[in-house]
This record gives C-alpha cells, sequence and structure tokens, in this order.
C-alpha cells in the first residue's frame, strides 16, 4: 500500500515539483504514472525510495511513514521497494549474477539463500545461461532484465519502473513489460512511470495524469490522454 | 562477520578490477614516502655533519703553573657542576709536561730549552666539553671572574668563537630549512594523495550512488574503500621499504667513507624502524582514509 497525503516537493521558491498530491495505491495494483516530461513524475519515484524527502505532506508505505525517515532506515526501505532506471544502473565491474547477488549481500543474506535465489530470478527475467558476463557484454534489454532480476532478489512488495524502456526498441519493450506483468501476478504492486502511449494503451490498468505537478486524472482502466 | 567478510571480499575485487587505478594509487603513495624518506635521510645525515663538526670544538682552560692544587680542584668541581657540561679532562702539570715532550720528542731545540729551565713550567690544564657550542660562552663567561684571574691564565675559547658561533647559525638555518621543506613536502603528498584518492573515487561515484540505491547502508559503501586503503597503505611502505634498503646498499659505502663511521643510515633505520613505520603506516592510512571519506562524502548523498 502506497499512500500521499497533500505531498508537495519544492526545490526552489518558484521551483514546484509535485504540488499537493493525494494518491492511495493499494497493494498489488499495476499502475502506470504519465505526464510529460518536467511534471513531477521522477520526483514522485525520488520520494518512494527516499532519495528526497518531501517539503510538506505525508507518504507511507506499507504503513510505515517515511516522511520524515531517518538516513539510516534508508536502506531498509529500499530494500523493500525494486527500482528500474531508465538508465539501467548496473555495476559496470560485477558480473550478472554479481549485480543480482549484491543486493542480497547488501541486506546480509547468508551464501545459501543467495545461491538458491540468484538462479531462479534469473530464470524469471531469462538470464540464467549470462550469469557470468558483464553488463557491457549485454544488450540493452538484457541489461534491464537484470536490474529486474536485482531488484526482485528481496521479493520485494513494490517495483517500480522509471521509464525503464526508454532505451530499448519496441521488441525489448515489449518483453520488460511482459515480466513486469508476470511481477505483478505474483502479487507485488507495479508503478510504472512511462511516457510510452503504445503501453499505456495496451496495458488497461490504472492511469494517474500528471501535469505540472498535480493529479489531473486517475483512471482505474485508464488510457494515455496527453 | 558475514559483511565484513564480503566487504573485505568487495575490497580485493576493486584492487584487482580496478588494476590500473590501483597501480597508480599505491605509485604515487611510494613516490611521496620516498620523498619523505629521502628527507629524512638528508636530516640524519646534516645531523651527522654537524654533530661531527660540534665534536671537533673544546674549551681548554690553561691554569697557573703557580695555581695552588686546591683552588684548581675547586674550579674544576664549579666547572663539572653546569649541567651543559658533558665531559671534563683535566691534565695535572706532569701530565701537561709529558705531553708536550711527546709532542715534541723531535725537536730537540724545544726539548733542550726545557731542559735547560730544569722547572716544569706548564700549569694543569682542563679540556672542556659542552651539549651545545652555544653552551661555552656561558662557561668562558663563569670562568672570567675576577677571582680567578690569578688561577687561569688563558682561555681558548676566544680563537674559537667566531667558528662556533658560525656553526650554531648554520645549524639552526638547516634545522629551519629541514622544517620548511619538511612542512612543504607534507602539504604536497597531502594534496597529491587527496587528489588521487578523489580521482579513484569520481570515477567509481556512478556505482556508489547504484550500491546505495539497492539498500547498501553507508559502511557497506565506505567499507571496502577502508580495507582498500589498508591494503595499498601496506603495500605501498613495504615496497618504499624495499626500495629504501636497495639503495641503502648502494649508497651506505660512500656515507661510511665520508663519516668514517660505518653503516650510519641501515643503523640509524634500524633503531628507529618501530617508531618510523608505525608512524608512516599510520600517515598514510589516515591520509587515504580521510581522503576517500571526504571524497565518498558527496556521493553518499543518494
Amino acid at each position: 500500500m502506497i499512500k500521499l497525503s497533500k505531498v508537495t516537493k519544492r526545490y526552489a521558491k518558484d521551483s514546484v515539483a509535485l504540488s499537493d498530491v493525494d494518491l492511495f495505491i493499494d497493494a498489488g495494483e499495476f499502475v502506470s504514472i504519465v505526464g510529460q516530461s518536467g511534471t513531477g513524475k521522477t520526483t514522485l519515484v525520488k520520494l518512494l525510495i527516499a532519495e528526497e524527502k518531501p517539503s510538506a505532506g505525508q507518504i507511507e508505505i506499507g504503513g510505515w511513514n517515511i516522511t520524515r525517515i531517518h538516513e539510516h532506515d534508508v536502506p531498509f526501505l529500499r530494500r523493500q521497494i525494486g527500482v528500474v532506471f531508465q538508465d539501467f544502473k548496473l555495476l559496470p565491474k560485477k558480473t550478472v549474477e554479481e549485480n543480482v547477488a549484491f543486493a542480497l549481500q547488501v541486506a546480509g543474506a547468508g551464501h545459501s539463500r543467495i545461491q538458491e535465489v540468484v538462479p531462479k530470478v534469473l530464470e524469471i527475467v531469462g538470464l540464467k545461461n549470462k550469469a557470468k558476463r558483464y553488463p557491457h557484454q549485454l544488450s540493452g534489454g538484457e541489461q534491464q532484465r537484470v536490474v529486474i532480476a536485482r531488484s526482485l532478489a528481496h521479493r520485494p512488495k513494490i517495483l517500480i519502473g522509471d521509464e525503464p524502456t526508454g532505451n530499448l526498441d519496441s521488441v525489448n519493450t515489449a518483453e520488460i513489460i511482459e515480466i513486469f506483468k508476470k511481477i505483478n501476478e505474483f502479487g507485488t504492486t507495479v508503478l510504472l512511470v512511462t511516457h510510452n502511449r503504445e503501453i499505456v494503451n495496451q496495458l488497461r490498468k490504472r492511469v494517474i495524469t500528471l501535469h505540472q505537478g498535480k493529479v489531473v486524472s486517475d483512471e482505474k482502466e485508464g488510457k494515455y490522454r496527453l | 562477520m558475514l559483511s565484513l567478510l564480503r566487504i573485505i571480499k568487495f575490497a580485493l575485487q576493486d584492487i584487482v578490477r580496478n588494476l590500473g587505478l590501483s597501480f597508480m594509487t599505491v605509485l604515487i603513495l611510494v613516490l611521496m614516502l620516498l620523498s619523505v624518506n629521502t628527507l629524512l635521510i638528508m636530516n640524519v645525515l646534516t645531523e651527522k655533519a654537524v654533530q661531527a663538526v660540534k665534536d671537533q670544538i673544546d674549551i681548554s682552560v690553561y691554569f697557573a703553573a703557580e695555581a695552588p692544587d686546591k683552588d684548581v680542584a675547586q674550579i674544576v668541581d664549579y666547572i663539572k657542576s653546569f649541567p651543559e657540561v658533558i665531559n671534563v679532562d683535566f691534565f695535572s702539570r706532569d701530565q701537561v709536561l709529558t705531553k708536550f715532550r711527546d709532542e715534541h720528542q723531535d725537536n730537540q731545540e724545544i726539548l733542550s730549552s726545557l731542559d735547560e729551565l730544569n722547572t716544569n713550567p706548564f700549569g694543569p690544564t682542563a679540556v672542556i666539553k659542552t651539549r651545545e657550542p652555544g653552551d661555552y660562552a656561558k662557561i668562558t663567561a663563569a670562568l672570567s671572574v675576577p677571582d680567578y684571574q690569578n688561577i687561569i691564565e688563558s682561555k681558548t675559547f676566544g680563537d674559537t668563537q667566531t667558528a662556533i658561533e658560525r656553526i650554531q647559525t648554520i645549524t639552526t638555518q638547516v634545522e629551519r630549512f629541514a622544517a620548511a621543506v619538511s612542512a612543504l613536502f607534507a602539504i604536497i603528498a597531502f594534496l597529491i594523495i587527496f587528489n588521487t584518492i578523489r580521482v579513484a573515487i569520481y570515477t567509481q561515484r556512478l556505482e556508489i550512488s547504484i550500491k546505495k540505491l539497492v539498500g547498501a547502508t553507508n559502511w557497506f559503501v565506505r567499507g571496502p574503500y577502508v580495507f582498500e586503503a589498508l591494503f595499498f597503505t601496506l603495500l605501498s611502505v613495504g615496497l618504499t621499504y624495499g626500495l629504501i634498503a636497495l639503495a641503502f646498499h648502494f649508497i651506505e659505502p660512500y656515507v661510511s667513507l665520508v663519516f668514517q663511521s660505518p653503516q650510519i643510515l641501515t643503523n640509524y633505520y634500524n633503531s628507529h624502524i618501530i617508531s618510523l613505520l608505525s608512524i608512516q603506516l599510520l600517515a598514510v592510512f589516515v591520509l587515504t582514509i580521510f581522503s576517500s571519506f571526504l571524497a565518498m562524502r558527496r556521493h553518499l548523498r543518494v
């Protein structure tokens, strides 16, 4: 469950990224967040992973009020949320399996658990046979699948995709969205931030539209309307 | 414990996978340590040279031949009571005469003149050594009082005073120069190391932010850098001391020749090895840790 109450984020006096945003996303939902560039979508993601703190309002994730989360607690929050970025964000000097394992290692998972989980998540994203490769030896779509595998390693309750298909061709885009749908079917809440009209229209899921930092529409089976 | 082992593993992985950067960091550290040790060696040699000159200097107090033994002994005791005095060699009248005869045994003219006198014309002599050349002035001033005028015939300090003053000036200037150069070296070394580490951290800023985004704590991100710093410190200090030992092997014969004393540098390093190693290890470790933490601070705010 994600709950935002009257959330405002100001970077400067005259630079308001989000203004009075009220939002409730239930567990297990698949929600697309759409909007033009600079409309506050990425700020919303940053607030959810505590990379930024709101200027006003309250944010709750799974009943945990993270509005004024302490710096020491941020890693624990992030271990419960999987995030997939447009620019992949893989550790270049680590192999595919090491990248995935890293997410578990930082949480102090034991060796046997890592040995058990890593092949499983790599299988889900179809990269079990490329476990020993380095990121630069993979295509863009494959790199993004490694990121998804890494974000799944913790079995997160929430998976956030911030323009996850922005750097991919249509074939890879379709594959990534299929994986997101599959993950959602397992019960994980998925938040997909995108401005890909085609994806949003094909999904036929809830669509929240942001415009100039405000929620201008919230439809249960919405379409891309900008 | 598991996290600690992982941090050590990541540190070793980072070193191997960033071999070029690791090599450059160690190289810079070795160059810095070599510079510092070169300066140290220069200081040791300068001190040795100054000491050698200082050792050549003393003052001789010549007592009058007719001075009563009791008064002479009293003055010698008085000289010995000065904390600045480290040694007083006393020569009795007979010893002075014997020494004079020995020194002029080839000059029959002088010896026959001495025999004609039929008496020992020499008074006793005291040769005084002090800790510092500057202390001689105090001793001579203490002896230049009217009470001793008839007992002390002469003092040689006047002859060497100029030389002593010059040595003192040179010593002070050399010490000041060495301190200034050392401070300059320390600043340069700090800036070089700080910037090397900063560049190393900057190249890894993306990795640091990714680690934070997947839920790593600050300690988990910083940890490998601490162990890398430790490893670089041990390696650079070890390599530096290996190179110094090698250099000593070649230069020690020449140094021994100049100072007429064997193994000066090796002996100095051997007798100070614990303090030298611990200071340099600690300094390099603190410097690398401080630099990396300072450079990393900004990238950890994700």
